[in-house]
C-alpha cells in the first residue's frame, strides 16, 4: 500500500515538475525548420484530472514519437501546455498565453465550455485549428465553429451508433425499448433530443428519460422509475463511473434483464477496474481500439511501443490517452496535407485539409478507413465488458455513419 | 396516483435524509460549540471515505475494522485541524475563520489527489446486497443499511450530549462561553471535542454516502449542499439538523422522481428561500440579533 502511495507520489512529483515547467519540449533535433506547435489547455488538476493526466501523456508521447520519425515534413513538433484545473477562465487564459507566445498551429481544448467560449477569438485569429476532449454536437456546426473539429463521432452520432446496434437486436418487428439516463449538465443533455429523434426513425421506443443531479449521492428513486418501465436497454451519457454502477447493480437486484450501454467517456476500463464482476456485460461505443484489444496495425503498434518506452510501469493506457494520440495524429495529417499543398498554416487552409480526409487509414487506431463529415469522424464500434478477462471485447462491426 | 411508487420513493428519500441529518450534525456540533461554520466538513467526509478505501481496499482489512478506523481517522483529523489551524484564529473575524476552513478544504482535496490520484473510486462493497422490502415497498439495500447505521450513531450522540459530563460541558459552552469558563469548564478542550465529534459524524456519513454514490476528490461538494439542511433546521440546533435533514432528503427525492432530476436542487432551494423569509434563523435555530 505505502509502496504504492510512494510510487504514485514519485510519478506525480515528476508530473508536477513538468507542470511547473509549463512547457514540454520535444528533444532537440538537428532540424533547421521552424517547429510546428501543438498547444493545449490540459486539465491536470480538478474534476477532469483523472482523464487530463492521460491526455497529457498521450500528447507528450505522440510528440516524442513524431519527432523520432523526423517531425512533420522535417519540421520538429513542440507541445506546449498549461494546467487549467478544468476551469473555462483558466483554459481561456492558457490559450491566450500560448497563442501569444508560441503561435500554435493546433490546440487541444479541455472542455465544450472552453471551446465554445474561445470560438470568436479563434475565428478572428484564424491561424489555429482546435479539437480536444469534447465530442459536443454543437461544435460540428461549421458556420459557428469553422476551426474546430471532433476527434471521433459527436455525442449525437454516438447515440446514433448505439441505437443502430440496438435496432439490429430487434427480431421480426419486436423492437427493444430503451431508456436514456444522463447528467443534468450541458455535456449530459447534448445528445438527448437528437437521440430521441433517431430512435423514433429506427422504430425504437424511448420509454423513459432520466436526468440525474451531478454528483448525485443516491439514484434509487430514478431506479424505481426504471423498474416500472422495464427497458430492454439503458443508455448512459454524461458520467464517468457513478451512478452507472448503482443503476446496474440495483436493477439486476430487482431481477431486470436490462442491458446497459454508454458513450465515450462512460466506456473506459475504469468501469471494469472499479466495478469488477458487476461490470460484466456493460457495453460502450468507442471510436478507437482499446489499448489492450487484440487489434493491431502500424500506428497502434507504434502507440503501444511509445507508451511502453515512456513509462514501462504504466501498463494499460486509458481511452483519454488514445483520444489524445488520435487528436495529434489528425493534427499531423492536416498540417502535412496543408504543407504538401504549399499553403500557409491558417485556420481556413487546415480546415480545408481536414475536410479533404477521405478513407484515411489510421494504422489500426480506428479499425476501418475513416472519412471526415462535418468536422467529425462519425465512426465507432460497440464493445462489451468481459469482466473475467478484465477488458472490453467488440460485439459489433465498425459502424461508419453517413 | 400510484401510492406504491410514492411509498417507495418516500422511503428512499427518508433514508437518504437520515444520512443528510448525520452530515448536518457534523456542521451543527462544531457551530454550536465554537461559532465556526466549517466549510471543510465535506472534505473531512471525503478524507474519511478515502481512508476507508485505503484500509478496506488497499490493505484488504475487513470492512468492519476499516469502518471504525476510517471514522476515527476522520475525527482525529478534525481535532488536529482545530488545534493547529482554528485555535490560533480565536478572536479573529468570523470571515477569516471561514476562509481558513475553505483553505483547509482545498488542501485536503490536493492531498487525496496526491495520494489516491484524481480517478473516481468505488468503495469495496461491505453492506448486504439483498434487496430490502418493508411490506411490499422496495428499498435499496445500501440506503437501508446506511440509514440504520447512521440512525444508531445519531441515537448514541443524542444520549451522550444529554447525559454525559462531556455533553453537558459542550452544551454549557454553547449556551454561554463566559459562564462555562467561570464554572471551571475547559472551554478550549470543549472546542476541540466539538471538532472531533462533529468530524466523527461527518466521517461516518462520508463512508456511508461514498458507499452509495462513489468517491472522487470532488466528493466534498456534498457537504456544501447539506448546508441547506443546516440553514433550514437552524445552524445551532441538533434537533433542527435531524428534522431538516430527513425532510430535505425526502423532498429532494420526491421532487426528482416526479419532476425530474433537474428539479431536485430548485425544490430544496425554494424551501430554503421560504424559510429564510419566515424564520431567518432556521426552523429551530436560536433567534439571535447580531449588531455589527
Amino acid at each position: 500500500m505505502f509502496r504504492n502511495i510512494l510510487e504514485k507520489g514519485r510519478r506525480l512529483a515528476g508530473l508536477g515538475s513538468l507542470v511547473a515547467a509549463l512547457t514540454v519540449t520535444a528533444p532537440a533535433m538537428a532540424q533547421d525548420k521552424e517547429p510546428i506547435v501543438f498547444g493545449g489547455s490540459i486539465p491536470l488538476s480538478g474534476v477532469f484530472a483523472f482523464a487530463g493526466i492521460h491526455i497529457h501523456a498521450g500528447l507528450t508521447d505522440y510528440t516524442d514519437w513524431i519527432n523520432s520519425e523526423g517531425g512533420i515534413n522535417g519540421h520538429p513538433v513542440k507541445y506546449v501546455m498549461e494546467d487549467t484545473a478544468y476551469e473555462v477562465d483558466r483554459s481561456v487564459a492558457a490559450f491566450k498565453k500560448i497563442s501569444g507566445s508560441e503561435s500554435p498551429a493546433t490546440y487541444y481544448g479541455d472542455s465544450t465550455g472552453f471551446m465554445k467560449a474561445i470560438a470568436s477569438e479563434l475565428n478572428s485569429q484564424g491561424n489555429t485549428l482546435m479539437s480536444g476532449a469534447s465530442f459536443a454536437t454543437a461544435l460540428t456546426d461549421n458556420e459557428q465553429y469553422p476551426y474546430q473539429f471532433i476527434p471521433g463521432p459527436n455525442y449525437s452520432q454516438m447515440f446514433g451508433i448505439i441505437l443502430e446496434y440496438i435496432a439490429d437486436q430487434g427480431k421480426d418487428g419486436d423492437m427493444p425499448t430503451v431508456a436514456f439516463v444522463y447528467s443534468d449538465t450541458e455535456f449530459g443533455k447534448d445528445p438527448i433530443e437528437n437521440g430521441k429523434a433517431r430512435a423514433a426513425e429506427l422504430g425504437i421506443e424511448v420509454v423513459e428519460d432520466i436526468v440525474t443531479k451531478p454528483g448525485s449521492v443516491d439514484v434509487s428513486s430514478e431506479i424505481l422509475k426504471l423498474r416500472r418501465v422495464r427497458p430492454d436497454y439503458v443508455v448512459f451519457h454524461g458520467y464517468v463511473l457513478s451512478p452507472i454502477n448503482e443503476f446496474m447493480v440495483q436493477m439486476r437486484q430487482m431481477g431486470l434483464d436490462t442491458q446497459f450501454m454508454g458513450t465515450f467517456w462512460s466506456s473506459d476500463k475504469l468501469i471494469i477496474d472499479k466495478m469488477g464482476e458487476d461490470a460484466d456485460g456493460y457495453m460502450g461505443v468507442m471510436p478507437y481500439n482499446y489499448y489492450d484489444s487484440e487489434e493491431s496495425g502500424p500506428m497502434l503498434d507504434a502507440l503501444r511501443a511509445q507508451a511502453e518506452k515512456s513509462d514501462p510501469e504504466a501498463g494499460y493506457r486509458p481511452t483519454g490517452y488514445m483520444q489524445a494520440w488520435f487528436n495529434a495524429m489528425v493534427w499531423t495529417e492536416v498540417v502535412k496535407r496543408t504543407l504538401d499543398a504549399d499553403k500557409e498554416l491558417t485556420g481556413d487552409n487546415m480546415a480545408e485539409a481536414l475536410a479533404s480526409i477521405e478513407d484515411w487509414d489510421t494504422g489500426g487506431i480506428i479499425g476501418i478507413p475513416v472519412t471526415v463529415r462535418d468536422m467529425s469522424f462519425p465512426v465507432g464500434r460497440i464493445w462489451r465488458v468481459n469482466a473475467e478477462k478484465g477488458r472490453y471485447e467488440p460485439v459489433s462491426d465498425w459502424i461508419h455513419l453517413d | 396516483m400510484d401510492w406504491m411508487f410514492f411509498g417507495e420513493i418516500s422511503l428512499a428519500g427518508l433514508a437518504m435524509g437520515g444520512l443528510y441529518a448525520l452530515i448536518a450534525l457534523g456542521f451543527v456540533i462544531i457551530y454550536k460549540a465554537t461559532r465556526v461554520i466549517n466549510f471543510a466538513i465535506g472534505e473531512i467526509m471525503m478524507f474519511a471515505a478515502y481512508l476507508f478505501l485505503a484500509f478496506a481496499g488497499g490493505m484488504e482489512m475487513s470492512a468492519w475494522i476499516a469502518l471504525p478506523l476510517a471514522v476515527i481517522g476522520g475525527s482525529l483529523l478534525g481535532g488536529v485541524i482545530e488545534k493547529t489551524m482554528i485555535r490560533p484564529m480565536l478572536g479573529e473575524s468570523p470571515i477569516s475563520v471561514v476562509m481558513v476552513t475553505i483553505g483547509i478544504a482545498s488542501i485536503l482535496v490536493g492531498l487525496v489527489e496526491f495520494i489516491w490520484t484524481a480517478d473516481p473510486q468505488l468503495l469495496p462493497s461491505f453492506l448486504p446486497r439483498e434487496p430490502v422490502f418493508i411490506g411490499d415497498l422496495y428499498l435499496a439495500p445500501k440506503i437501508a443499511y446506511g440509514f440504520l447505521i447512521g440512525a444508531a450513531v445519531l441515537i448514541v450522540y443524542l444520549l451522550y450530549f444529554r447525559f454525559s459530563r462531556g455533553g453537558v460541558a459542550l452544551r454549557a459552552t454553547a449556551s454561554d462561553q463566559a459562564a462555562a469558563y467561570s464554572m471551571g469548564i475547559n472551554v478550549r478542550r470543549v472546542f476541540n471535542m466539538a471538532w472531533v465529534f462533529g468530524s466523527l459524524a461527518a466521517s461516518l456519513a462520508g463512508v456511508l454516502v461514498a458507499a452509495t454514490g462513489g468517491l472522487s476528490p470532488q466528493f466534498g461538494i456534498i457537504g456544501l449542499s447539506v448546508l441547506v439542511v443546516v440553514i433550514v433546521g437552524g445552524l445551532d440546533s441538533i434537533l433542527g439538523a435531524l428534522i431538516a435533514g430527513v425532510f430535505i432528503g425526502w423532498l429532494e427525492t420526491v421532487a426528482g422522481a416526479y419532476f425530474g432530476g433537474e428539479y431536485r436542487m430548485p425544490a430544496t432551494f425554494l424551501v430554503l428561500a421560504v424559510i429564510l423569509v419566515i424564520r431567518p434563523y432556521g426552523l429551530f435555530g436560536t433567534h439571535e440579533i447580531e449588531r455589527v
